[in-house]
């Protein structure tokens, strides 16, 4: 599909797989930076540094390769907040007074967040796990990993529970969810066998991981690649030293591009 | 603690038997199943089993998907409360133990940023925390408020309302005065409080569920 500057994304705060410079910044940087801005908004106070402070904000999030559409779908979630603010602050200090200070308000509580939602949206999971993984202990990150993992098991299990309650009769299509007469129906038909499901997984889950050896050790002993690849580079290095003066194949290519 | 954890599977079989596990599996309700429970060897915080953190995992599973289920198609203030107060309890009710909520919270509000779908960014970790802190420190004082319809709704209610304190400490920070950060909290908070109370109503029954069916320990069990 062809991507316009006003094309969105499916929901708000969905990362968006394009190529920009903010893209390539490592997680850790965009976190700052991130931080940083968001500070710098709520610091300022007058017009034009708010005004400024809006146009940092929103370079940052164009930057980012974010189009109008995402845009709206980001911040249309803060346009009832600032209308209810708006409305607080004509009704405390009258027409002309109080519209400045609830517009700005209402600005630097939008643009604060603006930052955080660029870093979802500029950020995979895996990159941000990569950096969590430096700050959170490993049982932590083992329990978040897994909760994530069991996500769509979860979701599919869900929809087969809701089909089968269906074909025995159970009120829970689209159109009843909505009337509360039927909310019973969606407890003791979805949300008793989901919680047992649950329950059942856990034991099962927990007993196979367990068994493996899971948490044996107060670290986590894995597989690192990068110390792997240094352990061969190292190795590699010191077999070369070994053979005294015995240059390796790309060695001597190297050499001969060097002179 | 983590030292030990490695024997977890070994002191499964020495309380039930090695013999006894294809019928464990079976006999899901069987009393046994309580009694290994209690055997389990800390895994997480010297307080959660790993069958325990797997279960409050899969209730930050559940807040998180019934929160992507309903994203603004009520679009009613404080509606995302109604789910998250009945996972927050049910978690709290089915490991009975401080933190349970906490670590769920914790869970969710990691799931939903990893997901993307924290519409507040990051800060969404405090939608989620407060009232697992609330829960929790509940929790020391009345043990059974999980299993009472009354005091889940009470303890429900409050939880929900701080929800309002979350929006109120970003205006806050931004420079809105006193007033109207108070005023903007309780209209905030109202709507959560609705909510919290309609997702707290059901708990007592489905953990009393639960019980009888000796899927969970009673607080009775030894």
């Amino acid at each position: 599909m062809k991507r316009t500057r006003f094309s969105e994304s499916d929901y708000a705060c969905q990362y968006r797989a394009v190529d920009s410079m903010i893209h390539r910044l490592p997680a850790g940087c965009k976190m700052l930076l991130s931080t940083v801005l968001s500070v710098v908004i709520l610091v300022v106070r007058e017009p034009v540094p708010l005004l400024l402070a809006t146009a940092l904000c929103f370079l940052y999030y164009f930057l980012a390769r974010l189009t109008l559409g995402d845009l709206w779908r980001d911040i249309r979630f803060f346009m009832i907040q600032f209308c209810v603010l708006l409305s607080l602050f004509l009704y405390q200090y009258g027409y002309p007074a109080g519209v400045w200070p609830g517009v700005r308000t209402s600005l630097q509580i939008m643009l604060f967040f603006i930052p955080g939602i660029v870093f979802l949206r500029t950020t995979q999971v895996s990159s941000m796990m990569k950096g969590l993984r430096r700050i959170l202990p490993y049982r932590i990150m083992f329990l978040l990993f897994t909760s994530l993992r069991f996500v769509p098991f979860f979701a599919r299990e869900i929809q087969e529970i809701a089909m089968a309650q269906r074909l025995r009769g159970a009120r829970l299509s689209a159109w009843d969810i909505y009337r509360p007469i039927f909310w019973g129906d969606l407890f003791s038909c979805i949300i008793i066998p989901m919680i047992v499901r649950a329950l059942k997984t856990a034991d099962e889950a927990s007993l196979s991981a367990q068994s493996r050896g899971m948490g044996a050790y107060p670290d986590r002993t894995y597989y690192d690649i990068r110390e792997l690849e240094g352990l061969i580079a190292r190795s590699r290095g010191e077999e070369s030293s070994d053979r005294g003066g015995e240059n390796s194949p790309e060695m001597d290519r190297e050499s001969d591009l060097n002179r | 603690m983590a030292q030990a954890t490695g024997s977890g599977a070994g002191q499964r079989g020495l309380s039930g038997g090695p013999e006894r596990l294809p019928q464990r599996m079976h006999h899901y309700c069987h009393k046994e199943v309580i009694k290994g429970m209690k055997n389990e060897v800390a895994f997480l915080w010297n307080r959660f089993t790993m069958r325990e953190a797997l279960l409050l995992g899969f209730c930050a599973t559940f807040i998180v998907l019934t929160k992507a289920t309903l994203r603004m198609k009520l679009g009613i203030s404080g509606h995302s409360m109604f789910f998250l107060l009945f996972f927050l309890l049910l978690a709290r009710g089915i490991v009975p133990k401080t933190g349970a909520a906490t670590l769920v919270a914790l869970l969710a509000g990691g799931i939903s940023i990893a997901l993307g779908l924290a519409h507040k960014g990051p800060v969404i970790m405090l939608n989620f925390l407060l009232p697992a802190l609330v829960l929790d420190f509940a929790g020391i004082f009345l043990p059974q408020m999980t299993s009472r319809h009354l005091l889940c709704l009470l303890i429900g209610g409050i939880a929900a309302a701080s929800k309002g304190v979350s929006s109120a400490v970003v205006e806050l920070i931004a420079g809105a005065p006193m007033k109207i950060v108070i005023q903007a909290a309780a209209i905030e908070g109202a709507g959560g409080v609705i909510f919290g109370m309609l997702g707290a109503l059901p708990v007592p029954s489905i953990i009393r569920k639960l019980r009888t069916n000796r899927l969970i320990p009673s607080p009775g069990d030894k």
